[in-house]
């Protein structure tokens, strides 16, 4: 049995010392380009499905009967790294109802959450009360953490209803803290983030509709 | 039962007797049904992993055979993800937390340096299945275990990995149960993980003093 004397000459190269940075370079620009052809294919399609999730929880945050606006137009740019916690420009969803807001949805970020950021979109009615809160995104652990999703357990239920007066503003942290809130068992770190988070948006609702008061009352 | 097959799931399990990937084993095992996520997952990863480092054997060098396995692995995993959030997202809202956390399972690099990289490739994808499915069994218990212990409830949220049908298995076996905290925090896979190694270590005993 003859071998093929090409495929010989093929084997020496490749067992060249000098071929190992070629290998890896060729194998590092292979890898790139497939996770670059990924994100093509797929970024899209993960912004669309993303903005479908959004839509579906600003249903659950501004109850259609309370505004008759549109309320992927009717958002205000914001981006408030200190008051909110943003690391980007993030849209705030405006419910009026002939012209007078009647609720609107507050994008808060808390930083100090187990693992990475934790994103979140809390209803507030105009008199401050929280009609819901929804959880955008987390990287919390499985099974601790990330209980505070409202599909997981009700632990996010608790909110419904709560403002700054009801609880005491001092009030406002979870019972481990000595405050109001329900922590989730092992897991202080979330909850605790999420409930400072959740504060800091009703603070930053207060100011925005003193300073906006004039306008409706037109 | 098939030696290839006694080897990989009992004998030489990853998880009881090489002890390989105790990190996502420990940690996503507190629950029977984030256990069973978690394994289906790595079993897909490692199968697929295998097969690719068995497919490059022609062009790995003994020198830089662990570079080119930490890229390979690494970006298979990152596009899987990718790809599974975009086409299969209600898959992707149950598994797609634990496909991060599988890139730190040692599992799937001792399997590409340990065989794949030595086997044909349809060799390696059997290796791949079997050594995941021996892993993902042992974590299932462990999670059976802690969750019945911990919560007195069994496949709790089932409905997330399995829609409606799954809602019709969640059992709570014991009503009105405080709990037991330990079961579910770390130190609870520790206990219920070495329980698992020393009935094993027993069973290997009974079996080496009869022979």
């Amino acid at each position: 049995m003859e071998k093929n004397p090409k495929l010989i000459d093929m084997r020496n190269i490749l067992n060249k010392k000098w071929m190992l940075p070629v290998i890896l370079a060729l194998m590092t620009f292979l890898t790139s380009a497939l996770l670059m052809t990924s994100h093509e294919l797929t970024a899209e399609k993960i912004a669309a499905i993303k903005l479908a999730n959004k839509l579906a929880s600003l249903k659950k945050l501004i109850p259609a009967q309370l505004h008759d606006n549109d309320l992927i137009n009717d958002v205000i740019e914001i981006d408030e790294p200190v008051l909110l916690g943003h690391r980007q420009t993030e849209s705030l969803y405006i419910g009026t109802k002939q012209g007078i807001i009647t609720v609107m949805a507050i994008p808060v970020t808390a930083q100090n959450g187990y693992s990475g950021d934790i994103d979140l979109l809390v209803g507030v009615l105009a008199d401050g009360q929280i009609t819901a809160v929804e959880i955008i995104n987390h990287k919390e652990t499985p099974g601790l953490g990330d209980l505070i999703e409202s599909n997981k357990s009700d632990w996010l239920m608790q909110f419904t209803k709560t403002s700054l007066i009801n609880p005491t503003e001092s009030q406002w942290k979870v019972k481990k803290d000595r405050g109001y809130f329900d922590q989730i068992t092992a897991a202080t770190i979330t909850p605790r983030a999420v409930v400072g988070a959740i504060k800091k948006a009703l603070v930053y609702h207060r100011t925005f509709m003193l300073s906006h008061s004039p306008e409706t009352n037109e | 039962m098939n030696e290839f097959i006694k080897t990989r799931l009992i004998d030489n399990n990853a998880a009881l007797v090489q002890m390989l990937g105790l990190c996502p084993l420990l940690a996503v095992s507190n629950t029977a049904i984030n256990a069973l996520g978690m394994g289906i997952a790595t079993i897909s990863v490692v199968v697929i992993t295998n097969f690719l480092v068995s497919l490059i054997r022609p062009i790995t060098k003994k020198e830089i055979r662990i570079p080119l396995f930490v890229l390979l692995i690494a970006s298979v995993v990152t596009t899987l993800e990718m790809m599974m959030n975009a086409y299969f997202h209600q898959l992707y809202l149950v598994l797609g937390i634990f496909i991060p956390l599988i890139v730190t399972n040692c599992l799937i690099m001792a399997r590409a340096e340990a065989y794949a990289s030595k086997n044909a490739w349809w060799l390696s994808i059997k290796d791949g299945f079997f050594v995941g499915l021996g892993f993902a069994l042992v974590m299932f218990i462990i999670g059976i275990m802690r969750e019945v212990i911990g919560q007195g409830t069994l496949f709790s949220q089932a409905h997330l990995l399995f829609g409606d049908w799954g809602s019709h298995i969640e059992m709570t076996l014991i009503p009105n149960y405080d709990g037991f905290l330990i079961a579910i925090l770390p130190p609870g896979a520790f206990f219920a993980l070495a329980i698992l190694v020393a009935l094993k270590n027993k069973r290997d005993n009974k079996k080496n003093q009869a022979s």
